[in-house]
């Protein structure tokens, strides 16, 4: 499709998600397309440490340690705006730990250390009770304030949610299309194609993929910090759940690996598919499109939903190598004359 | 003084002696070809001048510096270029793409611009005969094409010594001519060249030196034709079923 047309439906799509709350939808609504749209946010930062060659299957412990970091810094009295961003600087640390640890894994055992991550974090809320409140959580989390300045439906009950829930995934696919197009995106293209090439090419594998891993976890945090800020309590089983290892997996393949907008509008789609057509109807089966989809992947759609819409270019092209169209007629003399 | 030199370099994996005590030095502005039979650890070599191996004993010199187990990406820096037997490109990215890497990340002669850095590149991929391939693939590549990215690749980073491994080989008898005599131009443009080709008779008409490696140790080394006449080389370790 033309570049033309992808603005002109994203702008659409942004308006449509303006909406909502304006529009008096149900809060429980509201609540569903922020979860929704948290997991967009997720399922991107999932697919930009994917595009640095890492595949996580545990990024609830990034998720987690946001909740849990917004979660105490809200309760000592902090401004949840303030515990919030420190929630994300915690994932960043965490998901830059495990980076480094991790650092000579590769494919299916990179996989098992991070799923081992995940887990391993679940069990040190649930000890750590001093801290964490144990299995029970924490609870009295404050509610986002509404904020004097703007008109109050945009902060309101669940509004505020809903549009920090809106803006955490305009920023996500704001920063990775700006990584898309700079240097960092040639470096993990680079270590994600050929580590030991690119080390002979001058790029130190290692740095890079631990800024990959601390980009993923910050923004994966900062949806989980709001996630808390919405919900109002923290628990292990819910905030460090498989749910949000497994998810933003499913929902980046299916949208597309290493596309800009596919693991988001999978997310936006899947999520809200089985929340608002099957929960209420068939509970026992309101995980069934996860598993249809990734069944999907496998069988007909290699290249997940982007893979639908013919391109010149199947993956995220880097403008470095697309000369803007003057260039190129410029380039097309010097290649004659090669 | 040698630009690159091996001293008394070996390498065992488990029981196997890959490469035994194996002193070679690389003269600057020189072209040297490196034979031998399969097996005999040519690209164990490689692999070790290029920083991907640590050698089990021995020292790799560069320059006049010790240089053993410094990581790919600071001998790269230094100037070590290389290429790959079978075309290790970065697979989904572009053609362009592939050069920059290098271009970009390369801690000598930096680029800021970005534009400069793609002006570089599209000079790279004409030299190598690739313009037009710009925006493909790596993986759309015929397989002549993917060698002479191997070699756009390895001098994106602007080496002074390159390590080429059988760049010529797969290619049509034609093609590996052409590849070979390539050499000569990039000796020509100061560039010093250790290669392992096959195709060793074309070789020797740009080879200053020719060395033959067997089971781990140097067997011969001198002059082309005086390798080359060597009956025992010929017959022993190269055949003689690869000539033109």
């Amino acid at each position: 499709m033309r570049r033309g047309a992808w603005i002109g439906i994203g702008l659409v799509a942004v308006m449509l998600l303006v909406l909502p709350p304006l529009t008096g939808f149900h809060p429980y609504y509201l609540y569903l397309v922020s979860t929704a749209l948290l997991f967009g946010t997720v399922a991107t930062s999932w697919n930009l440490l994917a595009y640095a060659g890492q595949i996580s299957f545990g990024h609830a412990a990034f998720f987690g340690l946001g909740g849990y970091g917004a979660a105490l810094a809200s309760l000592a009295g902090s401004s949840p705006w303030l515990a919030i961003l420190l929630g994300g600087a915690v994932g960043a640390v965490g998901a830059a730990g495990i980076g480094l640890a991790s650092a000579r894994l590769r494919g299916a055992y990179l996989a098992l250390a991070t799923l081992a991550y995940a887990e391993i974090w679940r069990g040190v809320a649930h000890n750590w009770t001093a801290v964490s409140g144990g299995g029970a959580g924490l609870i009295g989390i404050p509610p986002l304030p509404t904020l004097a300045w703007l008109p109050l439906d945009f902060t309101r009950g669940r509004a505020g949610g809903y549009y920090l829930s809106l803006a955490f995934l305009l920023l996500v696919i704001a920063v990775f299309w700006g990584i898309l197009r700079s240097r960092l995106g040639l470096a993990f293209a680079a270590v994600r194609e050929e580590e030991e090439r690119a080390g002979l090419l001058g790029v130190h594998p290692l740095p890079w993929k631990i800024l990959a891993f601390a980009l993923s976890g910050f923004f994966s945090a900062l949806a989980g910090g709001l996630y808390v800020h919405m919900v109002r309590v923290v628990e292990p089983d819910l905030i460090f759940s498989r749910y949000f290892s497994i998810l933003p997996l499913v929902m980046a393949t299916f949208g597309g690996l290493h596309t800009l907008l596919g693991p988001a509008a999978a997310a936006l789609g899947l999520y809200l598919v089985s929340e608002l057509l099957l929960h209420p109807y068939v509970p026992a089966f309101h995980q069934l499109p996860y598993a249809l989809a990734l069944i999907v992947v496998v069988l007909y759609l290699p290249g997940g939903l982007a893979g639908l819409f013919p391109s010149p270019r199947p993956s995220p092209p880097s403008p470095l190598s697309s000369p803007p169209v003057g260039e190129r007629a410029g380039g097309g003399g010097r290649h004659g004359a090669a | 003084m040698a630009l690159l030199e091996g001293r008394g370099l070996s390498m065992a994996f488990g029981g196997l002696l890959a490469l035994r005590g194996v002193d070679i030095a690389i003269e600057e502005h020189q072209v040297v070809g490196l034979l031998g039979p399969n097996g005999s650890g040519k690209t164990t070599l490689f692999n070790i001048l290029s920083g991907l191996l640590r050698p089990t004993a021995g020292e790799v010199w560069f320059s006049g510096c010790r240089v053993t187990n410094l990581a790919p990406w600071r001998l790269s820096g230094l100037g070590v270029g290389r290429t790959f037997q079978i075309a290790r490109p970065f697979a989904h990215s572009t053609v362009l793409d592939n050069v920059l890497v290098g271009i970009t990340f390369r801690s000598r002669h930096r680029y800021r611009r970005t534009l400069d850095r793609r002006r570089e590149a599209e000079r790279l991929l004409a030299t190598v005969g690739l313009a037009e391939k710009a925006p493909a693939r790596a993986t759309e590549l015929s397989l002549g094409e993917r060698k002479r990215l191997e070699l756009a690749m390895a001098l994106s980073t602007r080496p002074t010594v390159l390590l080429l491994d059988e760049l010529a080989s797969g290619l049509s008898p034609k093609g590996r001519e052409e590849v070979v005599r390539f050499y000569g131009r990039l000796k020509e443009r100061g560039l010093t060249i250790f290669a392992i080709e096959h195709a060793f008779r074309i070789l020797a008409h740009v080879a200053d030196r020719l060395v033959v490696l067997d089971q781990g140790t140097i067997v011969a080394e001198g002059r082309p034709e005086q390798v080359l006449g060597s009956p025992r080389v010929v017959q022993a370790y190269l055949g003689d079923d690869d000539g033109p």
